[in-house]
């Protein structure tokens, strides 16, 4: 049976799934600017955060009012509140995609210290990461979301091997440490980015098992 | 080690549950009595259609007890008891002593024998013995010898075409007798009535002040010469009775009855004949379902001992019909107002008090008000506006089925008022705000809802009113009920419905038979028979109250979740 | 009565007509936003006051849900906009209630045909004891209006409705007692719109009904609001924050806290309402 606020469930989800959207965008697009130096698509990037701040107040809004007025339960409840925390991690993407195309602005300036090759990487899995959680945010798909917490461990390991290659790179060279700093601190972000994914992934095995796999690695070897 | 209490106590005994035994034998006391009351009833009441065997005894040599100084005599045992009267001057214990239906009270002078158990030396049930019923002197028990029939040929009892030969004669005689009813009462009948019309025409006529010409024409000319005209027809028709009557007389039935006398009887006396002691037992089963329509169906003979009750069964179920159509709209308005208009204070709960007392008073009281009031007062006047010709021969002015049932209605219209105000407090508030939300007014809300999820408990009133007033009889008494009214109250002639017609009573019955009629020995069969049929009567009415009450209760259950 | 001057018709026919005029966008900025006024009104059963003073504006074609505990006067209040409450000895009242500008208390009004134009529904499911078919005809039977064919077309407009059509439409001539609860109660419904009132009061609709049906009614009243303006009693708090646009919370016979039905369930100025819609009341 079909109930009269059912399409505020429907606008809810297609809310959370276009902040998704937006926020895989602005990683891509961040990235972008980073390896082509475009310091016009960097301020853009910028400037697009505004819009997931207002989707995730939206998103919060509604929720918020969901649960005041429809006293949901069940698979609604997780629903609101799975939207709540994702739209907050995706909130944050957001803010890591902003740092992101801020660094790349500042090196925009400067020659390139190596060709890009790791970081494009990472943000490739992290990108492929958000939208598999997504994905299963679409279709419940919870094994997708458990091979996306398990990926984190791919996003960790470039991270720290771009830390040893560039803590090497300021060794050898100082005058390489102001873009070696930055490039380490975006690929933080990255690996931050790939984090938020691993959250949105375990809050869909939620909504779609009620299965709490946070902290327990043995429900993630899966 | 805690001694720990047992959860249950075997010991413990509910307070008082032992006395729910006292409720149940109460019950089961009650019940036990009706059931008897009811079994005696129906026992008695159907026994006496069922054909006895006719025993023919014999006395012992020399015994002075038999009939006429015989020896031998033949009667139904009735039963045998102990004797009540000792012998004079004898000390000796009482002995027993049969009772007999001997019949031929034509020849004996009397219907029932007792004979003392030690003056009967034998006991047979010969197959030869008849019984016959007849039209006068209750049944006749004999020995057939021959039958004489009109053309003078003669048959004997032994003869193979005797039964035959006589059953076909005796229905011949019944049709005839229709016929001659038929004649005399209905023909003659139509001639007395259109007498009396022209009687009464005759002295509207000589009761006018200035006579026109017209009229002397009408008084001098038309009625004298329609009166011979009908004096005529009346002739015809009498001699075609009397010949017909005659005819009766010409077939004879030659007997003997069991003490030894020859008797002739005519064919056109006879209803029936069986022989008793001849019958199998499907011809029993015949005879007696035979014997019951004829009871139900046949008008009384005899002073109301023989024959049937047709028309105090019609009576009571006339009344009883007219009385549930006066007392229905009167006690349902009344309750109307009272539970629904009348603003509730001390004076509408002592009308409702008064009302409640109504019930209380003795059923004879109605009767002597409905004399005084329906019979003289109502009656009077409405002879005197309308049948002021007739008079002094009242019309309404006496007692009939009208005053009968206005008079019972006027008793069991509190019965109608208490159930129907009860019904009507039954419809919820809910139900009624609804109707009054829909923009209807208060009386569309009481016709359109209130009444029809109200008229179960309408029709249970009414079921008890009519419990009450089909069995009432000491105010059926005073106003209009007789001891015979062949006439029923609807019939075919016009206007149909003979509302001023004194009718009987099956109640009224009852106690004629029982305690005014001429030989209450023979009509105790037929005191339990017409008792059996009253409680039959009540019964099916009630029975149709009632279903069309669950009908209606089907229909208009309340909800439940 | 002999103010003839005085058209009796007057008062139905405004309420009709007035509001359907800017109907163009479907916001309710269109309707009368005070379409019921009740002004300062007071209400006592013989000594008892039970409503105190009562002021509020109930908006055209919306929901409004009175709540507040037994006892409160909601129902009362409920009962006196189609003057139930008349029936009822020894009652009297201070102040006025008017409906689209006019006076329910208006002596040139009778009482009879203001109830065509309020329908109401009541706690307990009450169809009569007739067949569906006649119990939704009803009120225009007791109008006088008896044409097959207007009463068939009522019929079937008001089942469908009230959302029961296809449930009883082999059926129309049986029982209405041969219904469940919940469709007993959509048929009461169907009855109360089936004179096509401009306002519908529900006294407590749901309480004696299984959440099924109760989530079926809700259903309803949210398709009936485009059409009827809506007033509901309801113990159910959640059914308040569902169905209702606006939400009124009453205590003691006085009006707490009147607002938007989120404003009363999210963030409500009175302590007394939060408590109540928090369920820690007293």
């Amino acid at each position: 049976m079909k109930r009269f606020f059912d399409n505020e469930l429907e606008t809810f989800r297609s809310r959370l799934m276009l902040m998704g959207e937006t926020a895989i965008r602005q990683v891509r697009d961040s990235l972008k600017a980073l390896v082509d130096a475009d310091v016009a698509l960097a301020d853009r990037v910028i400037a697009a955060d505004d819009e997931l701040d207002a989707l995730e107040m939206a998103i919060d809004d509604e929720a918020i009012r969901y649960m005041n007025l429809r006293s949901p339960v069940a698979t609604e409840l997780r629903l609101v509140i799975v939207g709540m925390k994702a739209s907050h991690d995706l909130e944050r993407v957001g803010d890591e995609c902003t740092t992101i195309a801020k660094r790349a602005v500042r090196l925009a300036g400067m020659p390139p210290l190596k060709p890009y090759v790791d970081i494009p990487r990472m943000a490739e899995i992290a990108m492929e990461m958000l939208r598999d959680a997504l994905d299963c945010f679409l279709h419940g798909d919870t094994e997708k979301a458990l091979a996306v917490v398990r990926r984190d461990s791919e996003v960790d390991a470039i991270n720290k091997q771009l830390y040893r290659e560039l803590s090497s790179f300021m060794v050898e060279n100082p005058a390489t440490t102001t873009r070696a700093l930055e490039l380490m601190f975006i690929s933080k972000s990255l690996e931050r980015i790939a984090d938020h994914a691993c959250n949105i992934a375990e809050e869909m095995v939620f909504l779609a098992k009620a299965q709490d796999i946070r902290h327990r690695e043995e429900l993630k070897k899966g | 080690m805690s001694t720990k209490k047992p959860f249950f106590s075997s010991t413990y005994k509910p307070v008082g549950e032992s006395w729910v035994w006292v409720t149940s034998m109460g019950l089961a006391i009650g019940l036990v009595m009706i059931l008897f009351l009811l079994g005696m009833i129906v026992y008695n009441g159907l026994e006496v259609f069922w054909p006895k065997p006719v025993a023919r005894v014999e006395l012992r040599e020399g015994s002075e007890a038999g009939i006429r100084g015989s020896t031998t005599f033949a009667g139904e045992i009735i039963k045998k008891q102990i004797k009540k009267v000792a012998a004079v001057g004898s000390d000796a214990p009482p002995g027993q002593e049969y009772q007999f239906y001997v019949g031929n009270k034509d020849a004996y002078g009397f219907t029932f024998k007792y004979i003392d158990a030690d003056q009967i030396a034998e006991i047979t049930y010969p197959q030869p013995l008849m019984v016959a019923e007849r039209m006068e002197y209750g049944r006749a028990i004999f020995e057939p010898v021959e039958l004489r029939q009109a053309d003078g040929a003669v048959i004997a009892a032994d003869h193979p075409d005797f039964r035959p030969t006589l059953d076909r004669l005796i229905t011949e005689a019944g049709e005839r007798r229709r016929v001659i009813r038929k004649i005399e009462r209905d023909r003659i009948g139509d001639i007395n009535r259109q007498l009396e019309s022209i009687r009464l025409r005759k002295r509207s006529l000589e009761a006018k002040a200035a006579p026109s010409a017209a009229d002397a024409h009408q008084l001098n000319e038309v009625f004298p010469s329609r009166v011979a005209e009908l004096q005529q027809q009346f002739g015809v028709l009498a001699a075609e009775a009397r010949e017909l009557r005659e005819l009766q007389e010409v077939a004879k039935l030659q007997v003997k009855t069991p003490d030894g006398s020859d008797r002739t009887y005519a064919i056109g006396s006879l209803i029936e004949v069986n022989r008793p002691n001849d019958l199998g037992a499907f011809e029993k089963v015949g005879i007696f379902f035979h014997r019951f329509w004829t009871f139900l169906s046949d008008e009384p003979r005899e002073a109301n001992t023989e024959g049937g009750i047709f028309p105090a069964i019609f009576g009571t179920f006339v009344m009883t019909l007219l009385m549930s159509m006066a007392v229905t709209p009167f006690g349902v308005l009344a309750a109307i107002y009272l539970r629904e208009y009348a603003k509730q204070g001390p004076f509408v709960r002592a009308v409702r008090i008064a009302v409640n007392n109504l019930a209380g008073v003795p059923s004879i009281v109605f009767g002597v008000f409905g004399l005084g009031f329906f019979v003289y007062f109502l009656g009077g006047t409405i002879d005197q506006l309308f049948y002021s010709l007739s008079l002094p021969t009242p019309t309404f002015g006496t007692g009939g089925v009208l005053w009968a049932s206005m008079t019972l209605a006027l008793m069991t219209v509190p019965v109608v008022i208490v159930a129907t105000e009860e019904a009507l407090s039954a419809v919820s508030r809910g139900t009624r705000e609804g109707s009054l939300a829909c923009g209807a007014s208060k009386w569309q809300t009481i016709q359109r809802i209130v009444l029809p999820a109200s008229l179960p408990g309408i029709l249970t009133g009414l079921i008890l009113a009519m419990a009450r007033g089909a069995g009432e009889v000491a105010p059926l008494m005073l106003v209009g009920v007789v001891k015979l009214a062949p006439t029923l109250p609807l019939d075919t002639i016009y206007p149909f419905f003979h509302l001023e017609r004194k009718f009987m009573h099956l109640g009224f019955h009852i106690y004629d038979l029982g305690f005014q009629s001429p030989d209450s020995e023979a009509a105790k069969p037929m005191v339990f028979a017409t008792t059996f049929l009253l409680i039959l009567l009540v019964v099916c009415l009630n029975l149709g109250a009632i279903l069309i009450r669950n009908h209606l209760r089907k229909k208009y259950k309340t909800a439940t979740f | 009565m002999s103010t003839a001057t005085l058209p009796r018709t007057d008062f139905s026919t405004t309420m009709r007509t007035q509001p359907a005029v800017t109907t163009a966008q479907p916001s309710t900025d269109g309707f009368d936003p005070a379409y019921i006024q009740i002004k300062d009104f007071s209400f006592s059963y013989g000594a008892a006051q039970v409503l105190h003073n009562l002021t509020l504006d109930i908006p055209e074609r919306q929901v409004t849900a009175f709540i507040g505990p037994s006892g409160c006067g909601k129902s009362t209040l409920l009962r006196n906009l189609n003057r139930m409450n008349d029936l009822v000895d020894g009652v009297h009242h201070k102040g006025d209630i008017l409906v689209a500008g006019h006076s329910i208390y208006d002596p040139l009004i009778e009482v009879i045909a203001l109830r065509k134009r309020i329908g109401m529904v009541f706690q307990k499911s009450n169809p009569f004891p007739k067949s569906i078919y006649e119990n939704v005809v009803y009120s225009l039977r007791v109008a006088g209006r008896n044409g097959k064919a207007e009463l068939d077309e009522v019929v079937e407009r008001s089942l469908k409705g009230a959302a029961l059509w296809d449930e009883v439409k082999d059926r129309l001539h049986e029982s209405a007692f041969g219904l469940s609860g919940g469709q007993m109660q959509r048929l009461c419904i169907a009855r109360a719109i089936a004179n096509r009132p401009e306002i519908l009061l529900m006294d407590e609709p749901c309480s004696a009904l299984d959440p099924i049906a109760t989530s079926k009614v809700e259903e309803l009243i949210h398709e009936l609001k485009k059409e009827f303006t809506i007033v509901i009693v309801t113990h159910n708090m959640q059914q308040a924050a569902r169905v209702s646009d606006r939400t009124a919370f009453f205590y003691l016979g006085k009006l707490i806290e009147y607002s938007e039905t989120r404003r009363i369930f999210q963030n409500p100025s009175n302590p007394q309402t939060e408590a109540y819609v928090s369920g820690r009341f007293g």
